[in-house]
Order: structure tokens, then sequence, then C-alpha cells
């Protein structure tokens, strides 16, 4: 009782959200990385879309939020070396990306795919209300399933593909694949393998004891075969190679781009959630992992013909992680006090049409990414809540 | 139940000193605002087991809220009357497990976006009595010690980087004789102040127990451990025991978790009175990662024993935790007798070390407080406190005992500078 009651109150959030903000920019100015731009100068959104015929956009967020003192921060920068010495010179930055929704990694995903904030619980297997960016893309332009995907985790992921119907009509929404699923279906037939795959299979540090329903076995192994093209034993045995889950979501987003050359293509990286056990070398594992897994996104994209040069790159945390100095959290190990700083995060944004090394610092909010990939792919976006951000456009 | 038709006999369940508090302050528990009300609730329905300092704590809290005009305690819990409960919410016990009740408010406020006033209506209501929250000043000046890298012999890790700017960093300590040194401390200060709680050993492994005498409250992640595997497996039992149709959420196996006591938890067997199970129950229940990682338990329980004991001395000691594998692995396997990741171990601990620190500048009378962190076995220290330089590195070849008595007299500055 000594010290703190409550979660410490929102009274700084603007002051608190501002620093981070400027932390970021003046690492990236320290580092001669990135220009300014505090206004709309320059741009012609027009000649970007004239350019960008057949775009296709990749999004990836991160679920577990990174802070900037372990990434953008003078003593983080060594976490992240492909993100600050490959990706950031190609991109615009934004320092300032607000989450002022539930924060909660499914559910703050979701409001991401939608651009409204949902509501419902954060372990539900539940549906967003509100329709999602892969429905407004599919309608409107009338693309078949195969052309949205969505590579997630599957602590609850499993229904972020496609809103609950009761806004928009169903059968929109986008090909939600949960690699551990898969890979768990195919372990259930090959025993043996098991131990070996603990690590890939690692699902949900939040809630352990929370185990999803048992996956239909047959129909998985069926995805597997169909839509990775890979045998059971061959998937198996390069899942076998691999570290990690986010490795293996990779893997799978590899085959799905290889097989499909999806449109719309989103994937959310999990792995530095395990900060929640409080072992932060773990946590600074996971990040080094993830930030050269940005990079190998990247560079796939750019070897692959189907996206090379027409595609847009979007990278964001869902949001960030509690601040050290908020006495009601723990620090980088949970994302429960609603602090500025754990609201608050980084997007960086790269392909043709978008301008590289620029760095903006308003202020915009998570749910502003719907409306602009809505633009970005010629689709409307009339229930997101956000606005489109014009820097990018 | 609504707090205005709050009697005497509905505290007839509480235990004596809950129950003596509850009647006594009855007139004010009866004009709060639930929100607000079942957050004190969840303290006053443990009185019996919080420690002293606690206890003062919530006197002067309802002191300070008694003594306080009509008007201004109106509009200081204006904003906890604003927030809107669900019929649902209000269904629950919230006089007999506010525990759990406070669990569905927190899910609730952030559901439906009332969690940004609930903080603001918090911090108005901190602030205003910020000078009965923060505790007492001690007559001693608090003591902190943190002990890292045990089993580390070379790394690759700036050591103590986020502590640095606040104390002096020693480069050439002497290793011998510094555990004796420093367990004399521990000793020392609790034989001058005898109070329960004032002084404790937290223990990542094997407790050093022939260092320590009482009163020094010791707590051992080596002790824990099958207390820890108890834990995990009531709550496997429960998840995987069918309950409905729909199964088990989180917010089911998070209530479960609450609802873990040291009766359940078999802490009886321990050494130590109910007020110290208790404190170690809620280490293992509301703690993550405090039963599978010893890093995280020594951080997790010296930052509750300073938030809520507010001891005068502490020494932390880390110790290498078990590798990581996956959750389910590691939810089922013995921690104590696996690999271990000695390298990971000392980055976890050094930041655990830091947190320490932040801990202990949230106590009263923290600009007097010395805070010490060893790579044990090592030559590299870093020490704060009032009588050294700040953001200073020192060369100077000294002792561990020079380097206390260093902490504790600026007159022995001229050793170390």
């Amino acid at each position: 009782m000594g010290g703190k009651i409550f979660h410490t109150p929102m009274d700084s959030f603007h002051k608190a959200a501002f620093e981070c903000a400027i932390t970021r920019r003046n690492f990236l100015r320290l580092a001669g990385l990135t220009g300014t731009s505090s206004a709309l100068l320059g741009f012609s959104p027009l000649i970007a879309q004239q350019i960008l015929q057949r775009r296709k956009v990749v999004v990836v967020t991160f679920g577990g939020g990174a802070r900037d003192e372990e990434t953008f921060a003078p003593q983080g920068q060594e976490n992240i070396p492909n993100l600050i010495t490959h990706l950031i010179p190609q991109s615009t930055f934004f320092t300032q990306v607000v989450n002022r929704g539930i924060l909660g990694h499914y559910v703050a995903t979701a409001s991401l795919a939608t651009g409204v904030y949902e509501r419902f619980d954060n372990f539900a297997r539940v549906a967003p209300q509100n329709p999602t960016i892969f429905e407004y893309f599919r309608k409107d332009l009338q693309r078949p399933a195969e052309d949205a995907w969505v590579i997630a985790p599957s602590n609850g992921f499993n229904r972020i593909g496609q809103s609950d119907g009761s806004l928009f009509a169903s059968g929109y929404g986008a090909e939600v694949v949960l690699p551990k699923e898969l890979l768990a279906s195919a372990v259930q037939q090959r025993l043996p393998h098991a131990g070996k795959l603990d690590f890939v299979l690692q699902d949900n540090y939040e809630d352990p004891f929370v185990t999803p329903p048992a996956a239909n076995v047959s129909a998985q192994l069926d995805r597997v075969q169909r839509l990775l093209r890979l045998s059971v034993d061959d998937f198996i045995a390069h899942a076998s190679t691999l570290s990690s889950a986010d490795e293996l979501s990779f893997f799978v987003m590899q085959q799905v781009m290889r097989q499909f050359a999806p449109s719309l293509l989103w994937i959310t990286l999990h792995d530095m959630d395990v900060a929640h056990t409080g072992a932060y070398s773990l946590y600074l594992d996971a990040i080094r992992r993830t930030d050269r897994l940005c990079a190998q996104i990247w560079q796939e994209i750019e070897s692959n013909p189907e996206y090379k040069g027409r595609t847009t790159l979007a990278i964001l945390p869902d949001f960030g992680r509690d601040s050290d100095l908020d006495g009601a959290g723990n620090g980088f190990q949970h994302h429960r006090t609603g602090d500025a700083l754990s609201r608050t995060t980084w997007m960086m944004a790269l392909g043709p049409g978008i301008r590289q090394n620029v760095t903006i610092d308003r202020q915009i909010q998570s749910l502003d990414l719907v409306p602009t990939i809505g633009a970005w792919l010629g689709a409307g976006t009339p229930q997101a809540r956000g606005q489109r951000i014009q820097e990018i456009l | 139940m609504d707090p205005r038709s709050l009697a005497p006999e509905n505290f007839a369940g509480y235990r004596p000193q809950a129950r003596a508090f509850a009647e006594k302050h009855i007139a004010i528990l009866r004009s709060l605002p639930l929100p607000l009300l079942s957050i004190l609730i969840a303290q006053i329905i443990d009185y019996d087991l919080r420690f002293p300092a606690e206890q003062r704590t919530l006197d002067r809290q309802f002191d300070t809220l008694s003594r306080m005009d009509t008007t201004s305690r109106a509009a200081l819990l204006d904003p906890f009357f604003q927030i809107e409960l669900s019929p649902e919410l209000l269904s629950l016990d919230w006089l007999h497990q506010p525990h759990v009740f406070n669990e569905h408010l927190s899910a609730a406020l952030w559901s439906t976006h009332q969690i940004d006033a609930y903080r603001e209506a918090g911090q108005a209501y901190e602030a205003r009595l910020a000078s009965a929250l923060v505790g007492d000043v001690p007559s001693t000046p608090r003591f902190v010690i943190v002990l890292v890298g045990s089993g580390v012999s070379q790394m690759n890790h700036v050591l103590f980087r986020n502590l640095r700017p606040h104390g002096v960093l020693f480069t050439a300590l002497d290793p011998k004789g510094a555990h004796e040194a420093l367990f004399t401390l521990l000793r020392d200060r609790a034989a001058k102040e005898p109070e329960p709680y004032a002084h404790w050993y937290i223990e990542g492994g094997k407790p050093a127990s022939e260092l320590v005498t009482n009163p020094v409250t010791v707590l051992s992640y080596e002790a824990l451990a099958p207390i820890a595997f108890n834990e995990l497996n009531l709550m496997h039992r429960f998840a995987t025991t069918p309950h409905t149709q729909s199964g088990i959420s989180a917010e089911d196996i998070q209530s479960f978790m609450a609802s873990l006591g040291p009766k359940e938890l078999g802490l009886a067997a321990l050494p130590g009175d109910a007020t110290l199970h208790a404190f170690q129950a809620s280490i293992l229940t509301n703690g993550a990662g405090t039963q599978i990682f010893s890093t995280t338990f020594v951080q997790w329980t010296a930052r509750e024993a300073l938030r809520r004991a507010q001891p005068i001395t502490l020494l932390a000691r880390f110790s290498p935790r078990q590798v990581m594998a996956s959750m389910n692995t590691m939810l089922h396997r013995d921690p104590l007798t696996q690999e271990k990741d000695v390298e990971g171990s000392l980055i976890d601990a050094d930041m655990g070390a830091y947190y320490t620190w932040l801990n202990l500048t949230r106590l009263a009378g923290s600009e007097q407080s010395r805070f010490l962190v060893w790579f044990e076995d090592q030559r590299i220290a870093l020490a704060i406190a009032p009588t050294l330089p700040r953001g200073t590195t020192s060369s100077s070849q000294l002792t561990m005992r020079q380097l206390l008595e260093s902490m504790a007299d600026a007159s022995h500055l001229s050793s170390v500078s």
C-alpha cells in the first residue's frame, strides 16, 4: 500500500507521448538517418497513385510492443540494426502513433484491422464487430479470397480475418492462417517430432493455461498441403530447423507469397511478448529476432517478382509496454498501466511512392492505418474511424 | 449491495482486526463510490495479514478521509461516482470477494473505455492523500543491496548502464570478504532495529542461512519452487477440468488463481507467520513468471517487499534461472534441476537491480537511501548514496567494507575518489 494504489493517470499523456516521439526523432537525427517533415510539403498523391498500378500491401504488426529503451533510444539501437540501417533510410517514419483502445494483443490488432477501437474481451475467440480492411478490399475491388491473407499467432486470432457480420455482408474475409495450429496438427500426426518443436509451438505468454479448442487435425493437414504445397513431413522438417514461433510465421508467409501472391498480406509477430515472463534477456532476444525478420520480409518482397517494385510495407507495434517510471506497472514486463508510453508507438512505411528518409512527428492514431491502406488499394473504408495519413499517400 | 446500506454485521466474516477497522470507519465506507470502495475493501479484508507499514498507511488514509470537509471529499470522489458499472458487475460480491470484483472491474473499465477516466480519478485521489500514502520516513536510512551475476566469469554485457548516472561505478573492488561484509551489514542493522519485517534477504537460489539471523525475513526461490509447482498443478487441473461448454476463460483462471491462499498452496509447512505466508502466496499468484524463473522471482519479490513492507534493509541475490523452453514444458518441470542460462540471468538481474533501485526511490526518505549492486565475486560494483557523487567511476582499490563505509559516511569519500 505504500506508494500507488491506482494505476497512474493520463494527466501527462501528451507530454510523455511527445517526449517519446522526440526520443525517436533525436536518435534518428543523431544517427544521420532521416530528413524531416513537419508539414505536408511537396506531396503529390495523385502521381504516387498513378505509379502504383497493381499495388500490393504488406502489413507487419508486433503483438507485443517494444519500448524505446530497447529499440530507438541510444542504448537500444544495438537491438534493431536492420530497422536502423536498412529499413528506416528507405521509409517515412512516424514517431507518434497512439493507441487509445484496449491494450490486449488480439483486440488491439483487430482494432488495427478495422480502424475502430474494438471493445471485446481480448481473450475471447470472437470476430471483430466492425468490418475489416480485408472485407473492404475484397468487396470493393471484387477480389477472390486468396488475395487477402492474415498470418497470425493462434491465441485468439483465428477470427480476425472477417467481422461478425452484423455491420457488413459476410463472405469477404481474409484467409487466416495460424502457423502454430497447422504445425500442432502436423505434430499430432507425427508425435516423435513433438519435443523438438516446443519452441516453435509457443503460443501465449499471458495466460498459458488457456488452451485454444483443438483444431480439426485432418482439416489442418489438408490446409498444409493445399495452401502451402508442402507435405506434412516437409513442413515438420522445416519447422524443426526454426527456433521460434515467429520464424515459423515468416516461413508460412513466404509460402503464401510464393503460392498466391496476395495483394493484401498481414502478419503479426508475437515472440517479444515473452517479456511477460519477466526475463529481460529473452525479451531482448525476441526484439533482435523480430528486427531480423522484418529485414527478411522486405528482402522477400524485393526478391519476389510479384511484389518487387509495387509493394508498400507498413511496420508497427500494436502498442507499447509500460514505462519503467510508472510505479503501477513493472516496466517492460507488461502493458497494463495504460500510461502514455504503453499507448504510444511508431510506424514506418516504405515502398514505391513513399518518400524515403523522412520523419513525421505529428501524432497519428493506430486507427489511421485502415483508411490509409484503403487509399493505397483503392478501397473505401466508410466505417473506419481513423483518418488517411496524407504523408504516405 | 449498495455501499450506503453497509452495516457492522456485514463485516462479521472478516478477521478481527479487519472487522474492527471496517466498523470504525463504516461512515467513510458508506460514502465511497464502489470503484474506489472495492479497492479499499480489498486492502481492509486482509488487514490482519498486512505488514505493519501497510496497516499504518491504511490507518492514515482513512484518518485523512475522515478529516476532510464534505465539499472537498465530494469533489475528490465525484469522478469515481461518474464511472458507470454494469448490472452484472454490481451483482458481484465486492464485500467478501473484492479481488474477484476488482478483476472484473478492471476488465470493464478497459472494455467500456473508462480506464482513462478512472486513472485520472485515481491520480487526483493519490495526489490529495499523498502525505498519508507515502509511508514512514525511517529513522535509519534504508539500505538495499543487490547481488548479480552468480556463476558468470566473463560477459559481453555493459553492466549497470541505467544506474551509472546516479552513483559511482567501482571497478577495482576486492571481492575477498565481500559476502561476509554485506551479510554482516544486514545482521548488524537487524540487530540494531529489530522491528518485524524491517530487514529482508531475498535469494534466487539456495539461501545462505548461516549468514542471517532473526529478525531478518528470508525468502528464497529454492524454498518456494515446490509451492510454485503445487500452484501450477492446481491451475492445470482447474484449466483441464470441464466446467462449462464454452470452456475456461482467462478471467476464470485469474479468479481461480486469486482464490489460492497459503493453505491451498501448502505454505503452512514453511517457516513464518500468517503475514509472511500471505505475502509468499501473493508473490506466486500475482507475479507473472515468478513461478518459473528465479530471476523474475527475486525482482518481483524485492519490488513487493519494498512497496508493501517498506523495509529499512534489503539484500536481494539473483541466481541463474533455468533455460528457456516452451511455456508448456516449463509449467510441468522442476525448475531447480534444469540447465541454467547463466549469461541471460545476468542480463535479467542487471535490469532487476535497476528496477529495485527505482522501487527504493519511491519510498519516503529515499533521498537518504543507500543502494549497492555488486557483480558477485568480481571487481565491479555500483553504489548510490547521498555521500557519493553521481555519474562517476572509481578505479581505486578498496574492499567491500571500505565501500560500505564510504556509503555511510562522507568522510570516507577520500578513500574512494
